[in-house]
């Protein structure tokens, strides 16, 4: 692996995300039965850019609320407003819920609790 | 190349290196915003999420293809199946930089080989030849044991 740079990684042919313990996160999955190390590369650079974005989108949300810090409850409202990070909802503690309950809203949620 | 990062020695608690994605935050926001630290663990546990959502996903796709290993392409179109289309463009670029690095290192390790002035029928000849020099002493040395024990095969009576 090449040593961490200060620089960001764009348009670089190498990952921040440690090719090991990446490989090992996966291996996780029992019904996983092997992953290429070019595959491998491709889920790193995935994360670096999934980070990127839920970072930015929390960010607007305490830009929002005039605030320097990026807060919990940002990250929160970024996870339930994003329809692709739905994948996210469960490790979010219920009682964080901040989003107005709309009527549909309302009977999604009462039906998952 | 040893996973030299003071990994958890535990398989539960299994995650990215906190110093690795704090550094990625930290670069990702202005700077004069900073991170709560009860967030930097959200998104460490978020990124473990989405890493096992893509595994899984790639998997589900390479197994439909009758293969057993996750290649580029199922990745790739696990990214665009699950909403992550804006990332694919990126990723792709990435992939190519990636290739051009390997065929660079790749080509470095060829090069050791040249330089050792042999052709591959050379090289293989060699081999061959140290084969049976090998099979010719171990031969020598079952000659000599039978010859000094008057046995020879083991648990014969």
């Amino acid at each position: 692996m090449s040593a961490v740079d200060t620089s960001t990684t764009a348009a670089s042919g190498s990952s921040m995300l440690p090719a090991a313990r990446v490989r090992r996160i996966i291996k996780e999955d029992k019904d996983i039965f092997a992953c290429g190390s070019e595959s491998l590369f491709l889920i790193s650079r995935a994360t670096e850019y999934f980070i990127d974005s839920i970072v930015r989108e929390s960010y607007e949300f305490s830009r929002l609320d005039k605030r320097k810090t990026v807060q919990y409850k940002d990250m929160a409202k970024a996870i339930q407003s994003i329809e692709q990070y739905d994948f996210l909802s469960d490790i979010i503690p219920p009682t964080v819920t901040v989003r107005k309950p709309t009527a549909s809203a309302n009977s999604a949620s009462k039906a998952t609790e | 190349m040893s996973d030299y990062e003071g990994g958890p020695s535990n398989d539960d608690d299994l995650s990215l290196p906190r110093a690795t994605v704090y550094k990625l935050i930290a670069e990702m926001l202005p700077d004069d915003v900073t991170c709560a630290k009860d967030t930097r663990d959200l998104l460490l546990d978020c990124c473990n999420e989405f890493i096992h959502l893509i595994a899984s996903e790639s998997n589900e796709i390479c197994e439909k293809e009758a293969k057993k290993t996750i290649a580029a392409e199922h990745v790739l179109t696990a990214l665009r199946e699950l909403g992550f289309e804006k990332y694919v463009a990126e990723v792709k670029e990435a992939y190519s930089e990636h290739r051009q690095q390997q065929t660079k290192d790749r080509g470095r390790k060829t090069n050791k080989l040249k330089q050792l002035g042999m052709s591959e029928e050379e090289l293989l000849r060699e081999q061959e030849l140290l084969f049976a020099q090998a099979r010719m002493r171990f031969q020598n040395q079952t000659t000599a044991q039978d010859q000094t024990n008057g046995s020879g095969v083991p648990g014969a009576q």
